[in-house]
């Protein structure tokens, strides 16, 4: 079988952990349990077991179980200092990134009331896109501000909440007062209150609710409005619409789709009751983008996600349904996995040198492969007293390793400036329509950023800037570049060429466009064109040998910085490039994995000498001899025939020692176990047929 | 009061509606003694609850008001009633003594408000005895009436089917009680299974009553800077007022049985922009005189015939709501850096884009499933099959099957032409093989050519109101789909054992196509026509096996979707292209 399929989670996973096999028996939880007894009661029963106690750490031990629990604990540490600086700044951007239309809304909301719009429902239509929560975070915040200042609150309805209009109304009056009041005093309004006892689903709470706690707005929101059923939706809105006098609503419809698809859904009468206005939030890739620039191109950075990573990433948020909310998830699982994983990465605590145990970390590193290459490489040079000290001496090696570790940590992070000064200049000069950090990423993580025609359009455009542009791009510029000494003195003569310079515009290099003259000529009856550099003022001339210097500088600068991440020292310890367990785990495959299974069931059993050959054979499951045999039938699958053929494999390997009746009896069950699976189902057709409903490789 | 002058007090703030308040204020009246049961019906937008309020108001005969639409149930109705009642007659606070304020039947009903009622006026006998002595009958009657007025009690939700005919004999039952029901639909003889109820109909009104309406409220103000700098005199918008209403009743009300505030919404949108050309300070063709109404009438052709008919049908949104606030976009065309991408940026956000903004992977499985649902499937391998797709007899089978389909559909498009032009001739033979539900082959030929007909005719409404199909898409099984989304990927894996996570994958995105309804499965439609809501539509997402998806859009729409993801639908869809 193909073996990057099997690829697992081999980055050193123990052995006796199930939980990080790829494959395992499957064994409930409970064990107190056999399949005899009756089912557990449902009443509560105290639980006589301890709680575990693996809870307190999490990650298992590794290097065959030799790692220490100090280690162990250290990793773990690590891990969660590290993600929670991640999530912060994530939590950061979340709340940023919509506050624009944030604060619309909330005008809106404000502003508008029935009076405003002749007795129709105010009604904010909030397109959302893809982007399915970012109107969960929006109504947070809004909910947020209308109840600290007092004027009101936000009920926010998914479509389960909806089933029918009884249950809405009851939905909406609870949530309507559990926002402010909290539970019990929803309870305690219900129950404790003068006069007979109302309905729950008496819109009557809710008026008395408002009237009692002065509510100027209250805002009800249809999170996924396309998912509520019209009718219901019609309905509820007649209903509120004459409710209106009593209760100040307006609505906010979260829409997926498009407005006019949503409009369109409604009833003409229902439409007639709203009136409002438009809200965008923006696409969740912008959002997506920005998160991946934080948590990479920070300068504070000390472990990466590689290429293989990104791109598995943009892949998923691009294109499929996927909320920034899931993106970081995507992301923490893979700081996770590194952690869990890899027994190497304590290196990266800060206190790492003290606790670490010394020989199997070291043991560890000279294992490494990228250890082995600059070992290979050093002896190459000839110093081969040093890759022996290396072998040899654990302390030297640790001291080596900590100087590489920061050393390759400095080199990424002048990757990500240097990808975050190109993404910049690509913006800012207009040389390319559309650049995400992302693309730029991927191509830096791969080395290949040298190649692509980003970098080219960058350094062409460089040569064409006039000084303002030059000062705005100076000011771009990675530390590392603007701390040389080449570069001061190129600041320098450029500040003296700006202090001479009198004229009124910018001064333009002579490889700009106005400074080139195109000459006709005609020779022989063609027309020739020849380029030609106009003469140029001393100034200009200056300015192009700074431009000159410059380009020069900033191109070795480049060369220099974009090196492949892979081919840096001890880089498994910083960057994480294996594809698999996010992709294993966030795409999972359940149908190829049951098609497989039945198709070459010894694939995941343990096969018997010699039977791999045969392709159906007896010592399979029934299961699967009888799947193997529908693959080769039409859509219709006479049953007679199909158990013939199942006799037959059976005939065939036992000869005349093969009892029907247990073949009979085995070919029920694969039947039934086919049945369970959704591949076929009894036909309509024929009496004695069942028919195909799953094809094989879709 | 009589009758008359509380009909006249009414008609001078609700006109036209004199003869339906006098008759209502001489059935109430305190001096009479009022029928059990009156029935006050007309359509919407007619005046009917205001008109009894006021009348009852005026006639200061104690009653209460139930808005049925608020209730939910029958039970919650019959309780609103009861509470209405104390409330009406200042018991609230006794509501103990009357069922601890439950009422879950309709005879319950009858007995507490009997109840209620006669304590009520036990109890304001007794206070009124030793100074009334000597006051005359009609007081007393008066106080022995109570009016329960029922608005729009057609509507109630979940009411059992006897509640009308039980809530007429209330008065009966009660005699100190007199129901009045409000009904917006026209009803039928005896529907309340007694005879000599009276009726009070409120007609829809006519062109001079609507217009008579619309103009006692005077023409609206236009921007007030402008009328006064520039001729728009009250004087002059006094005279061409009423022509304008007139004029706009005949173009846009009237022929579609408008309702009197979609007729004052029209009015008062389209009025500014008649008389702009004087407040803009236009000379009148000819140079001469001034502008009168013909003038600005042949001015404004225009306007009658695109705005005013935008106006009659309400959108959500509208220009003028996008236009008025500019305070919040403004904050958006200010952060849009350069001046060039302003108007743009503003458009953008006014607007958004009638296409919605699904992922790449989502558009395209929702284009498959709409090739499923519109292809027939034995045509599958046909269209979608790889293994002759480049031969040219498989091309040339594809284009005579389109070709076929085409012509089909031309021949099915004309005698629907025909058919519709003379409504005496349409075969009820046609209509009931279009009913069948089992699909043969001719009616897959026909259902098939309407559908193609639709599809080639993208260039003529876009967006969604495009060209309606008589023939509803097709449910498909699961299966179906995953292999047409394979035949049409336009970046087809290079590695195809990578397939295999494709169609898990699809799965994941069709649960969240089915939340956004684009794609449902087949039987969740059919129960939201049949009995309306229930589990099924709503929030579930479980599957049967081999059950059958539909897609829920038109075509035109996911054609323009599937573009922008590189698929040309029209290419795979049978008798799509030429």
């Amino acid at each position: 079988m193909d073996a990057d399929l099997l690829e697992l989670d081999v980055g050193g996973a123990s052995k006796d952990g199930s939980q990080s096999q790829g494959v395992y028996i499957y064994r409930p939880a409970d064990k107190f349990k056999s399949s005899g007894e009756r089912p557990t009661k449902r009443r509560k029963v105290t639980r006589t077991n301890v709680p575990k106690t693996a809870n307190s750490r999490p990650f298992v031990s590794l290097l065959n179980g030799d790692e220490d629990a100090k280690s162990i604990d250290l990793r773990y540490r690590t891990y969660q200092q590290f993600w929670s600086a991640q999530e912060a700044k994530i939590k950061g951007i979340l709340d940023d990134v919509d506050s624009e239309v944030l604060a619309n809304v909330l005008s809106f909301v404000r502003s508008t009331s029935p009076q405003t719009y002749d007795g129709c429902i105010p009604a904010a239509l909030v397109t959302v896109g893809s982007n399915v929560s970012s109107l969960g975070r929006l109504l947070t915040r809004l909910n947020g501000q209308l109840t600290t200042t007092g004027e009101g609150g936000v009920i926010a309805l998914e479509s389960g909440d909806a089933p029918n209009l009884k249950t809405t109304l009851k939905n909406i009056i609870r949530f309507g007062i559990t926002n402010t009041e909290g539970n019990e005093g929803y309870q305690s309004f219900v129950t404790d209150r003068e006069g007979p006892r109302v309905l729950g689903y008496d819109l009557d709470l809710l008026a008395e609710y408002v009237k009692r706690k002065d509510v100027k707005k209250l805002v009800l929101a249809f999170r996924d409005s396309e998912a509520f059923d019209p009718g219901i939706l019609a309905d509820l809105l007649s209903l509120l619409s004459s409710w209106l006098d009593r209760i100040p609503l307006t609505l906010i419809f979260g829409i997926s789709t498009s407005v006019e698809l949503f409009e369109g859904r409604l009833p003409r009468s229902t439409v007639a009751l709203l009136r409002g206005r438009y809200f965008e939030i923006h696409e969740a890739s912008n959002c997506v983008d920005r998160i991946y620039g934080r948590i990479q191109a920070e300068q504070d950075g000390k472990f990466w996600l590689g290429r293989n990573i990104t791109s598995v990433l943009f892949e998923k948020s691009s294109d499929s349904f996927q909320t920034p909310e899931a993106f970081s998830r995507t992301v923490k699982y893979a700081y996770m996995s590194h952690f869990f994983a890899n027994p190497l990465s304590v290196l990266l605590a800060d206190d790492a040198a003290t606790t670490i145990q010394r020989d199997k970390v070291c043991e560890a590193l000279r294992n490494l492969p990228s250890f082995r290459r600059h070992c290979e490489d050093t002896l190459e040079e000839g110093c081969a007293e040093q890759v022996r000290k290396l072998f040899e001496d654990d302390t030297f090696l640790l001291e080596q390793s900590t100087q590489w570790l920061k050393s390759g940590q400095q080199k990424m992070r002048d990757i990500f400036q240097c990808v975050g000064m190109m993404q910049r200049a690509l913006k800012q000069f207009n040389i390319v329509k559309k650049s995400s950090i992302s693309d730029l990423s991927i191509r830096a993580l791969a080395g290949e950023l040298q190649t692509s025609a980003s970098y080219e359009d960058i350094l062409r455009a460089i040569k064409t800037l006039d000084s303002d542009q030059m000062k705005l791009f100076a000011r771009m510029l990675p530390d590392t570049l603007t701390a040389s000494s080449d570069f001061a003195q190129i600041q320098a003569d450029f500040g003296a060429l700006l202090q001479v310079y009198q004229g009124t515009g910018p001064l333009k290099s002579g490889y700009d466009k106005q400074h080139s003259i195109v000459a006709t000529t005609v020779v022989q009856q063609r027309v020739k064109l020849s380029k030609a550099k106009a003469k140029l003022p001393k100034e200009n001339t200056e300015f192009t040998n700074i431009i000159d210097r410059f380009h020069a500088l900033l191109e070795a600068c480049l060369e220099e910085t974009l090196i492949r991440p892979n081919d840096l020292v001890l880089h498994e310890i910083f960057l994480l490039d294996m594809r698999n367990p996010l992709k294993e785990v966030f795409s999972p495959r359940p149908r190829f994995a049951v098609e497989r299974a039945l198709s070459s069931p010894f694939d995941y059993l343990i096969s018997s000498p010699g039977s791999s050959t045969v392709k159906v054979s007896a010592r399979q499951p029934a299961a699967a001899i009888l799947y193997q045999l529908y693959l080769e039938s039409g859509s219709l699958v006479n049953v007679h025939d199909l158990w013939q053929a199942f006799y037959a494999v059976f005939e065939s390997e036992q000869g005349s020692s093969c009892d029907e009746r247990t073949a009979m009896a085995l070919f029920y069950r694969a039947l039934s176990d086919l049945k369970a699976l959704g591949m076929m189902k009894s036909s309509r057709k024929k009496v004695d047929h069942v028919s195909k409903t799953a094809w094989m490789g879709l | 009061m009589l009758p008359s002058e509380i009909a006249q007090s009414i008609s001078k703030q609700w006109p036209c509606r004199e003869l339906q308040s006098r008759q209502l204020a001489s059935l109430l009246g305190a001096r009479v003694s009022s029928p059990s049961t009156i029935v006050v019906h007309g359509i919407s937008a007619t005046c009917k609850t205001t008109i009894v309020r006021n009348v009852l108001a005026a006639l200061d005969v104690p009653h209460a008001l139930v808005r049925s639409p608020e209730c939910i149930t029958g039970r919650h109705l019959l309780t609103k009633i009861l509470w209405a009642t104390l409330e009406a007659l200042g018991q609230r606070d006794e509501w103990e003594k009357y069922g601890k304020g439950r009422c879950e039947h309709v005879s319950t009903l009858a007995v507490l408000l009997n109840e209620c009622l006669a304590s009520a006026f036990a109890s304001s006998q007794q206070q009124e005895e030793p100074p009334a002595e000597q006051q005359q009958q009609p007081t007393r009657n008066h106080r022995n009436k109570f009016v329960l007025v029922l608005d729009g009690i057609d509507k109630q939700r979940e009411a059992p089917p006897t509640l009308l005919a039980a809530l007429a004999r209330l008065g009966e039952v009660i005699p100190s009680l007199c129901v009045v029901l409000v009904l917006s639909t026209p009803p039928r003889p005896l529907f309340l299974q007694s005879a000599g109820v009276p009726h009070i109909g409120f007609p829809p009104y006519t062109r001079n009553e609507a217009t008579t309406i619309i103009l006692q409220g005077g023409p609206p103000p236009v921007s007030a800077a402008a009328a006064a700098t520039l001729g728009l005199s009250d004087a002059v918008a006094s005279t061409l007022y009423p022509h304008f209403v007139a004029a706009v009743y005949d173009s846009l009300v009237g022929p579609t049985a408008s309702s009197i505030p979609t007729f004052r919404s029209i009015c008062e949108k389209l009025w500014p922009r008649f008389v702009a050309p004087i407040t803009t300070g236009e000379t009148p063709p000819g140079g001469v005189g001034e502008w009168d109404f013909t003038r600005l009438l042949v001015k404004n052709r225009a306007l009658f015939r695109q705005q005013g008919e935008g106006a009659l049908v309400h959108h959500i949104v509208t220009e003028e709501d996008e236009a008025e606030p500019p305070v919040a976009k403004g904050a958006t065309a200010i952060s849009s850096s350069s001046s060039t991408n302003k108007p743009k940026s503003l458009s953008a956000a006014s607007a958004p884009s009638p296409l919605p903004s699904l992922p790449y992977f989502p558009t395209l499985i929702l284009t498959s499933a709409y090739l499923a649902s519109h292809t027939p499937q034995r045509l599958d391998t046909i269209f979608f099959s790889k293994f002759s797709s480049s031969s040219l007899s498989a091309r040339n089978k594809r284009a005579h099957h389109r070709r076929r389909l085409k012509l089909l559909s031309r021949a099915q498009l004309e005698e629907a032409a025909s058919s519709a032009a003379d409504p005496s001739t349409p075969g009820s033979r046609k209509k009931g093989k279009r009913t069948k539900t089992k699909i043969t082959k001719s009616t897959l030929e026909s259902a098939f050519a309407t559908s193609s007909a639709t599809t080639s005719a993208v260039g003529g409404g876009g967006g969604i109101t495009g060209p309606s199909t008589i023939l509803t898409a097709r449910p498909f099984p699961l299966e179906r789909l995953v292999a047409i989304y394979h035949a049409i990927d336009p970046n087809p894996p290079a590695n195809p054992i990578r397939m295999a996570a494709v169609s898990d994958a699809i799965y994941a995105e069709l649960a969240t196509l089915r939340r956004l309804r684009l794609v449902v499965p087949a039987a969740g439609r059919e129960g939201r026509v049949g009995m309306g809501s229930g589990g099924l539509s709503s929030g579930n997402t479980t599957s049967d096996t081999g059950e059958k998806w539909c897609v829920n859009v038109s075509g035109d729409w996911i054609g323009e979707l599937a573009k922008t993801v590189g698929v040309e639908v029209g290419e795979w869809l049978a008798g799509g292209l030429d």
